[in-house]
């Protein structure tokens, strides 16, 4: 579905890694600075920013881009395209595309927030700041217990609830996937349209995409992780809903606890602060953009 | 169920009481700007709040006064059912400008706030300087399709649909009727929270209250006592006063009003000689559902208005 945009990219274009994987990208404004919103996995794509770009982008330079497995990006089907390397990496390879020496980098979720603290531990010197939503950093702490309640790789003998989070499942009816998952993600009164939106931007995607993504084996232990946050040197904003039904709380506050950052919990807020709560999000990367500039000041 | 206290994006300036024939109707006025516009009540199943999606945008540029229609919100209940004419919510409509200081204003009203706009403009025609029908309810439009009802009074065959219009569904459960009337009145996708709003504001009210209001003479003909004719609109009283309004007028409804077919805003349009702008896949309630274009609609024809005089 191709919706009517607020805001049109003043530039887009694609770019490729070693592994000749398009990544697409479009900016948004001149302001200074950069900010980078950062994908989730192939389940959504650039889109899920909406509300933030036309925003942002009277004040700020924005870049958004569509993660490998959905959007105008390709959409490889092998297991090895979505190693943690190759999604940081095109981090990077989408600032040097858009001349971003450094930038603010937004995420949401375990890939977006998990990916941007790898990148900024790595290579302090291109990221100026985070803003983290409903933090998802791996293993900080253990996960709502309806996640890991049914098994992904089995065939099930229900589809009730979160057994739709199930390989078999989202074969046989992947935008019924989507509507459950992002109404649990979305659990506001009055929030039809987000819901609508987002499972619109799964059904965009590809399936076999968000399979791949769930096959690759991730290496991190523990120990790696938290010295990954520990190793963060830029200031932090990490917002979370208290009703998060994808992220639990205490993984924000582990995170926070690693790395010194301030932690907004928002009352009563599901997953999609920023797409449920623009202007909520909006002031607060607004106030965080802004206090880098006096600190650097 | 009981209605929640809703937090406001902007609070009155001013607050009062008018007081005639012994109802009370509160009015607020927001803002110093000017022209003044008046913003009318509608059915008394809901109050004033059916503007929350106007106030805070006009009272930044104008003043705006509203006030609760007898039989909801902050105005009293009164228990006849003459209280409830057309007549007497234009008289109120002038008290309501004569309190809040305001000599003459643009009127603006929703489905059956036309009916009490016509009335006000074509009975104090110095009082009133343009007129905004949205939605307009005034017994020109065409029947909707299907719409099975009953006498009034009379029990239905079944507790559904159209059916729920009636004393005995009212009485039986007020609050089905308000969702199942209010999700007519907002048919477009995604708009749960205005749905939620309009139950909420019927809930401050009572099936007693608006059964009482039900056969008030609503928009008895322009030459006869409003006593002498009881019960719905008939064709010729609309005309009638749409014939004598000489102020400018502009008209706003929802090619997909499932409630007022649009055929009503048409010929109302046609008969003030208004412009007519239809909102494509809107509802009977723009007001709420899509309140940045109404609002750049009212903005507008308050231009003309003032560029006019």
């Amino acid at each position: 579905m191709d919706a009517s945009r607020a805001r049109l990219p003043d530039e887009t274009g694609r770019v490729a890694g070693p592994d000749a994987v398009h990544i697409a990208y479009e900016t948004f404004g001149t302001g200074d600075p950069t900010l980078v919103f950062l994908p989730s996995t192939p389940i959504i794509h650039s889109r899920q920013w909406k509300g933030q770009v036309p925003y942002l982008s009277r004040r700020y330079r924005v870049v958004t881009f569509d993660g490998r497995g959905n959007g105008r990006s390709d959409r490889p089907t092998d297991p090895e395209a979505y190693r943690e390397a190759c999604m940081v990496g095109d981090i990077e390879r989408v600032m040097d595309a858009t001349e971003t020496s450094a930038a603010v980098l937004v995420g949401l979720c375990g890939d977006g927030v998990w990916r941007g603290i790898q990148l900024a531990a790595a290579r302090p010197e291109r990221v100026l700041g985070i803003v983290a939503f409903a933090p998802g950093v791996p293993k900080l702490s253990p996960p709502h217990p309806w996640r890991v309640q049914y098994s992904f790789e089995d065939e099930l003998p229900t589809d009730e609830g979160w057994a739709k989070l199930n390989r078999h499942y989202f074969r046989r009816d992947y935008p019924g996937f989507a509507e459950f998952f992002f109404g649990e993600m979305t659990v506001e009164p009055h929030s039809t349209k987000q819901v609508e939106d987002a499972a619109g931007w799964t059904v965009d995607g590809s399936v076999d995409a968000m399979i791949a993504d769930s096959e690759v084996d991730q290496t991190f232990d523990v120990p790696t992780i938290e010295a990954t946050c520990r190793a963060v040197r830029c200031p932090m904003l990490l917002v979370h809903g208290s009703e998060d039904r994808c992220q639990p709380p205490s993984r924000a506050r582990a995170l926070a606890e690693l790395t010194g950052a301030p932690l907004v919990m928002v009352e009563g807020a599901g997953h999609m602060i920023p797409g449920r709560h623009p202007v909520l999000a909006n002031l607060l990367i607004r106030d965080f953009v802004r206090s880098l500039a006096t600190s650097v000041a | 169920m009981r209605p929640r206290n809703q937090t406001r994006a902007r609070y009155p300036d001013e607050t009062g009481m008018v007081e005639r024939d012994g109802v009370h109707v509160a009015w607020e006025r927001y803002g110093d700007g000017s022209p003044t516009i008046l913003l009318m009540p509608t059915w008394s199943i809901i109050h004033s709040r059916h503007w929350k999606g106007q106030i805070a945008y006009l009272a930044r540029h104008h003043r705006v006064v509203t006030f609760d229609g007898r039989g909801n919100g902050r105005s009293d209940r009164p228990t006849t059912t003459s209280a409830y004419d057309g007549s007497e919510f234009a008289a109120d409509a002038v008290a309501v400008l004569d309190a809040s200081q305001t000599d003459r204003a643009i009127v603006a009203g929703l489905s059956m706030g036309a009916g009490y706009a016509l009335q006000t403009a074509v009975r104090y025609p110095d009082r009133v300087s343009g007129l905004v029908f949205v939605g307009p309810s005034v017994g020109l439009e065409d029947p909707m399709p299907n719409r099975r009802t009953v006498a009034f009074d009379e029990v239905p065959p079944a507790w559904e649909d159209w059916y729920l219009y009636g004393a005995p569904a009212w009485r039986r459960d007020w609050a089905r009727f308000a969702e199942f009337f209010f999700r007519q009145m907002f048919n477009e996708p995604h708009s749960t929270k205005q749905i939620e709003d309009a139950v909420d504001w019927a809930l401050d009210t009572d099936p007693e209250t608006i059964i009482t209001a039900e056969d008030a003479a609503y928009l008895p003909s322009v030459e006869s006592a409003a006593a002498a004719e009881r019960g719905r609109p008939s064709e010729p009283a609309a005309l009638g006063y749409a014939r004598r309004v000489r102020c400018p007028s502009l008209v706003i409804h929802g090619d997909a009003d499932a409630i007022t077919h649009i055929s009503g805003g048409r010929r109302l349009a046609e008969a003030l000689g208004a412009r007519l702008v239809v909102l494509a896949g809107s509802g009977h309630n723009p007001l709420g559902r899509e309140p940045v274009k109404v609002n750049l609609l009212i903005r507008d024809f308050i231009r003309r208005v003032e560029r006019a005089s």
